[in-house]
Order: structure tokens, then sequence, then C-alpha cells
């Protein structure tokens, strides 16, 4: 046992968020728990960050993917915003010194993974910003006011638990900032396994992929936390013409869900499929949905400058506008259980910048147009609308 | 507190089995899932303790002719699931039911077989850790031995039958599914049956449905599926299907593809078999937070079901909504709230 501990250690040293740390004293959580992971607040199963907070917040309360769990984002067009949650998600990955699986893409493809934000300013700012919107939710407790968050702790609750040493602070982090327009500086000794697609005509592509993930889970020990990214399954770019078939890749799904519950405490995936090569109408599909835990879809609107539909997303101008909508059909264990299909029954709409993923409430806006049309009836004077003191009799 | 009290009253007399051999559908929708469901029927199963014919003559007043026979009444309940895993069911059982499935599978009154941990996911090869299987319990053949009056099942116990691949030396009342095959589905049910120590057992199929998409070979269609299920009624006197009635499984695209034509024909077939279907839905309007979808329970006519006052049951369509802690509440359509 006691020699078990120690390896923790040593691993989160060896992988450590920040290179300029001193081995840090072993934490009394980071001992108990593998780095990036924390009990969910609703029943206390392990959970782990997708890297994108306000997608954290929105899997029924557990403030974070459950381990052995999987989701499956769908996305139509041709755009490519699910590819920003996967590379957040394996950022994140990255940065706990969880081994990240990818499978089907090239050492490209973890180039361009987002690094992390580190300016101090910035840090502040950042901050500043969510101490805002921290207050509203201060009295909700920690897991609430964390929702909105990200790198830096700030809730005192939270402070207050832990012990004031920063270095510590530091390497208890759930979830980072990072930034898409840097590049991610691999922390030395992690390494991404790349799964290659084997290109064979004739028999299941998966197989391969499926025993390659199984001896690297059972050959790591026993604390390692592992993530799969499977990036635009099935896209004929990728996958050989015979995978769509529902024997190949369902019976692939349908192990690969045993393989997490195999590893309830050790493994978590997210998988994205194109859905306008595969429509959501489709029984193969369908049966993807119903293999995977949680289930989102990306709805991007069409982008035109010139078109108003695209600014009337924000609510208020001061907002940003959204990208798309984001619908949810289906929340990991909540589902499962019987629980409703939206979890949250609000239209959501995602906003993708260069630091944050964000998934928001979606409501229309006032039409603008109204606006103008009532400044000018009230620049024309009292003829047209009867003002204040005409009504008094 | 008993267990069948977990159950809405509502609810009960559409899950209640029957006095005579039934076979009872459910179905459940991507954002509605059923399992819910399925745990209450493994409670009014299984908490059909011994003293279940004091508690039903209290309740509704006439005496029932099964329940006068004794306590070898007693229901047992073999539960095959494709899609979950056990950790999955024994929790919930615990914590919608407060049943120990363990416990009872220890007293020979659950089994649980295994679909989804080894149906596809290949063994490892390096790996030390799955000795291979040792011996089927002696315990086995020494158990009728204790129990006598009950001449029927013995010769199945006797001979454990050696083709099933199931691994029971660790847990006692755990089965694995090691291939889409039906016959080995058929022969481990079977051996499963035999293994408990009830007379009356029922089957519950979770998402059989699954082995009809995934599996490649000729031989496993709707038909062959559906003829199983049939001779698996024969050893088993109620059985419980759940399998999913999403839209895009139930209307085949414009060139129908084989895996929706499929499900499409095994579902319509089995939902005429059956004497009750129980369909859990999206609520139709949006989500809500009361409300997590609708039940739809529609029976058979002609006096199969008994209704509270001793008269026919009929169909209705009632909401639910399940809780964090597991517990369901069940309602009339407008009575959600201030309750």
């Amino acid at each position: 046992m006691a020699f078990r501990k120690r390896n923790i250690a040593l691993s989160c040293s060896g992988a450590g968020t920040d290179p300029n740390l001193p081995s840090s004293p072993p934490s009394p959580s980071s001992a108990q728990t593998p780095p990036g992971v924390r009990p969910s607040p609703i029943d206390g199963r392990p959970t782990t960050s997708t890297g994108t907070p306000s997608l954290d917040s929105i899997l029924a309360g557990h403030a974070g993917l459950p381990l052995g769990n999987s989701i499956l984002i769908g996305e139509t067009g041709t755009t490519d915003y699910a590819g920003a949650l996967l590379r957040f998600y394996a950022a994140e990955g990255v940065v706990q010194g969880h081994t990240v699986h990818v499978v089907g893409m090239t050492e490209a493809w973890g180039r361009e993974l987002p690094g992390l934000v580190v300016g101090r300013e910035e840090e502040r700012r950042e901050k500043g910003e969510k101490m805002k919107i921290a207050w509203r939710y201060e009295s909700m407790g920690q897991f609430v006011s964390e929702r909105g968050s990200s790198g830096v702790k700030r809730a005192p609750l939270v402070a207050a638990s832990e012990t004031s040493q920063p270095g510590l602070e530091e390497s208890t982090v759930f979830c980072h900032i990072f930034d898409l327009a840097k590049r991610l500086t691999f922390p030395v000794s992690t390494a991404i396994n790349y799964i290659p697609i084997p290109p064979n005509p004739t028999s299941s592509p998966f197989i391969p992929i499926l025993q390659n993930l199984q001896h690297q889970l059972s050959s790591s020990p026993h604390h390692r936390i592992h993530r799969v990214v499977i990036p635009s399954m099935l896209s004929p770019a990728l996958y050989p013409p015979h995978s769509p078939h529902p024997h190949s890749i369902l019976q692939f799904l349908h192990a690969f869900r045993a393989l997490l519950r195999a590893y309830p405490t050790r493994l978590t995936a997210l998988l994205t499929i194109p859905l306008s090569l595969y429509p959501r109408t489709s029984g193969v599909v369908r049966w993807m949905e119903i293999l995977s835990d949680g289930v989102f879809e990306l709805l991007p609107f069409p982008h035109n400058p010139f078109d108003p539909l695209s600014t009337s997303g924000a609510a208020t101008r001061g907002e940003e506008r959204p990208q798309g909508l984001f619908m949810v059909h289906k929340v990991p264990v909540w589902n499962e259980r019987g629980g409703a299909g939206g979890g949250l029954g609000e239209d959501l709409a995602f906003t993708v910048s260069r630091r944050k993923f964000l998934v928001q409430n979606f409501s229309l806006p006032p039409i603008e147009g109204d606006r103008e049309a009532q400044e000018g009836a009230a620049a024309a004077g009292g003829s047209g609308i009867p003002n204040k003191t005409g009504l008094e009799f | 507190m008993p267990p069948s009290s977990r159950i809405p009253p509502l609810l009960h007399p559409y899950i209640k089995l029957p006095k005579h051999d039934s076979i009872t559908l459910t179905t459940s929708v991507l954002g509605a899932s059923a399992n819910w469901l399925l745990v209450r029927f493994i409670c009014e199963a299984l908490s059909a303790a011994p003293g279940r014919g004091v508690q039903n003559g209290t309740q509704d007043g006439l005496v029932e002719n099964t329940e006068t026979e004794g306590e070898g009444e007693d229901l047992a309940v073999v539960l095959v699931s494709w899609m979950r895993e056990w950790e999955f069911w024994r929790g919930e059982a615990r914590k919608g039911c407060g049943l120990d499935l363990v416990r009872l599978a220890k007293e020979g009154r659950f089994v649980f077989v295994d679909g989804l941990s080894k149906l596809y996911l290949p063994e490892m090869s390096g790996s030390s850790t799955h000795t291979p299987t040792t011996v089927p319990l002696p315990a086995q053949t020494i158990l009728p031995v204790r129990t006598p009056g009950r001449i029927g099942p013995i010769p199945n116990r006797a001979q454990p039958s050696p083709q099933p691949q199931t691994e029971k030396a660790k847990d006692p009342g755990r089965f694995y599914l090691t291939s889409p095959d039906l016959k080995l589905l058929k022969d481990t049910i079977r051996t499963a049956i035999s293994s408990l120590s009830s007379r009356k057992t029922l089957l519950i199929l979770d998402s059989p449905d699954a082995l009809l998409s995934t599996a490649a070979s000729p031989t496993l269609t709707s038909f062959t599926l559906s003829s199983t299920l049939l001779a698996l009624h024969d050893i088993s006197s109620h059985i419980l299907i759940h399998l999913s009635a999403d839209t895009p499984l139930l209307s085949p695209s414009s060139p129908p593809l084989p895996l929706e034509l499929d499900s499409q024909a095994f579902l319509v077939k089995v939902a005429h078999i059956t004497e009750r279907v129980l369909s859990c839905r999206v609520l139709d309007t949006g989500v809500a937070r009361d409300v997590s979808g609708v039940l739809r329970c529609t029976v058979r006519d002609g006096g199969y079901f008994e209704g509270e006052g001793g008269g026919e049951l009929e169909g209705k369509e009632m909401l639910y909504l399940v809780k964090g802690d597991g517990s369901v509440k069940v309602f009339e359509r407008g009575a959600g709230e201030g309750h």
C-alpha cells in the first residue's frame, strides 16, 4: 500500500503541471485520488474534467465526466467545432498526466493541442471577470461556483478547505484554461498514444484498435487515468469503406462500452461523428448513440457576415454571439438511471473563442429593428405616438 | 420498510405479475430509459418474500388461489443484460428498491447473465488474471438433496452442462455470454434457471435487440431471435423484454437498411406476442424539471390483468419523475406539483 502511494507522488512530479514546481509535497487529496480526478458532488463517483468548464457543468450535476463513461458528439456541417472540444479534452489529459490515446490521427494532431494560459495579467483579468460570476452563486457552494471557473481557485470556500500553500493550490486544479492560439508544450514523460487505423480492406479496422487499448490499459499502473479520443468516427477520409457496417462499428462500440465498464475508475472517452454523412435518422447512428453514455449535438449557425441572423444569437449587445446550438440528447449516468433527456430543460448554444468553449443558455434577443423604429417614432415628435402629457386628462 | 412500498401505487397494478404465464414488453427511447422500470419489476418479483400471501390478502380482500398453495410460490429472477453491467444493476436495485442482489444471488433467487463484458471484447491474451474455468461449484450438486419435494428441476441440475462457458467460480449467480450465438444464449439461460431455487422464474431480457444490430451472422435475424424467445418461454414462466423503440429504428430510411428492418420486425412481433406493453418516452412538449417522461401502459383485453377494484385493468398514460436518490414518482397528468 505504501509502495503504491509513493508511486502516485512520483508520477505526479514526473508529469507535473508545472516544471518549475519543486517536487510537490503529497497533498491529502492527491494521495488518495489521481491528479485531475475528484468525487462527484452528487454521489461521490470519481469524475474528471473534459477540459471545458461549461461542458463539465452540464453533465447532470456531476461537475465532470464520470470515469468509465463516454460521450459522443455529433456535428452537422463542415465546421470542426467538436474538434475544439476534443483538443481541450486531450490537452487537459496531457496536463493532468493522464495517458491520452488518439485514434486515427497522426502526431500533427497532437502538436496542435492548445497551450496553457500562464500569463499572470491575463489570469488576473480572467479571475476578476470570473469573480463577478462567482459572486452570484457563492451561496450555492463550492462546486456550482467552480462551474464558471477554470484555472484559478477563487471561491473562499475552496481556499479555506485547502492549505494556503500556493504550490499546492496549483497542483489541485481540476480544469485548466487553454488557448487555442498557443501550442501546448508537452511535459517530459508524457506521450500521446496514436493508434493508427489499419487500412486493411477486408477485416474490421476496429479490432486492432481495441486490442491496442486493452494492452495499454492492462500494462499501465493501476492509478493511471486514460483518455480515449476518437475524432470524426467513420469519416471516409480516415476509415475504410466497410467500417460503417453495423456489425463492424456497433460491435466495436459494444466492446468499447464493455471496456469502459471494465475500468470504471480509469477510463473516459470522447468521440465525434460527422452527422452530415451519417444522419441521426439512420438506425446505425441511433444505435451508436444508445451505446454511448452521453450524446451531444452541435448545430452551427450558417455563417454570413452580412446576414442579420448571425448577430441575433446574442441576448444583449455585450455578449459574444453564439456560433451554434448545442443539443443535449443524453447525459452520462443520469439518463441511464431514467432521468429526463435534456437534463436542464433549456436551449443551449455554444460559443468558441480563443480561450474557451462556452456552452450557455440561448435566448432570442428582442428584435433590434424595433428599437430603431421606436427611436424614430420618438424623434418624429408627439405626432405619431401620444406622449405622457397628451395622455393626461 | 418492505421493499414493495417503493413501487408507486399508481404503477403497481401494471407491473404486478399475473397468476398465469406472461410476456411483457417495455420500450424506451434515447432520452427516456426504462431501466428504472426494470428495477421495479425485479423489486416486485423479489420482494414477494414468503410473507407475500399475507400482504396481498390484506391489500385487496380477495384471496388468490395461488397464494394459498404456500410459500413455494416465490419467484426468482434471471436478468440477462446486453447493455448494462452488474455494478449498475446492483447499485440501482439497492438505491431504488433496497434490494441486496448479492445476498439474493447467494440465496439462489437471482442470477445475472452478463451479455456486455465478454460478448465482443476480446480476451486479453497475455494477462493471467483469467484463470481457466474450474469445475462448476460442487454446491450445485449438493443443493437439491437438501430440498426435497422439488423433483422437476433436479435432473437439470445434476448434469451441469459444460458447453455454456460460464465462470461462476468467483461469484455465485453470475454467468457470461461470450458470443452472440443464440444456442449459447439458450443453454446459458437454461443453466441459470436450473441453478435457481424457485419453481417460477421471471426472465428479464435487457436489450436483446443489441444482438440483432451488432451480430454479423446471417442466422441471427428477427425470426430466429423471436423463436428463441418463445423457446425460452417454455422454461420460464414470466418474460420481460426491454427494447429500444426510437423513431429511426421503427421507420426505416428511404433505402431501408437491414438493421432497421430487422429491429422494426422484431419489435412489432414481440409487441404482438406480449400481453402488456409499458413504453417510456420523452415528454412531447419538451423537457421539464418535474417530469422525466411519459409512461404508456397498454394491456391486452380479455381480463388478463386485474385492476385495483377487481375489475379489468385498462390502459393508461402516466407521467413519471426519477429523482436523484433513485426514487420514482408516478402521477397522472396535471398532478405533478405540490405533492
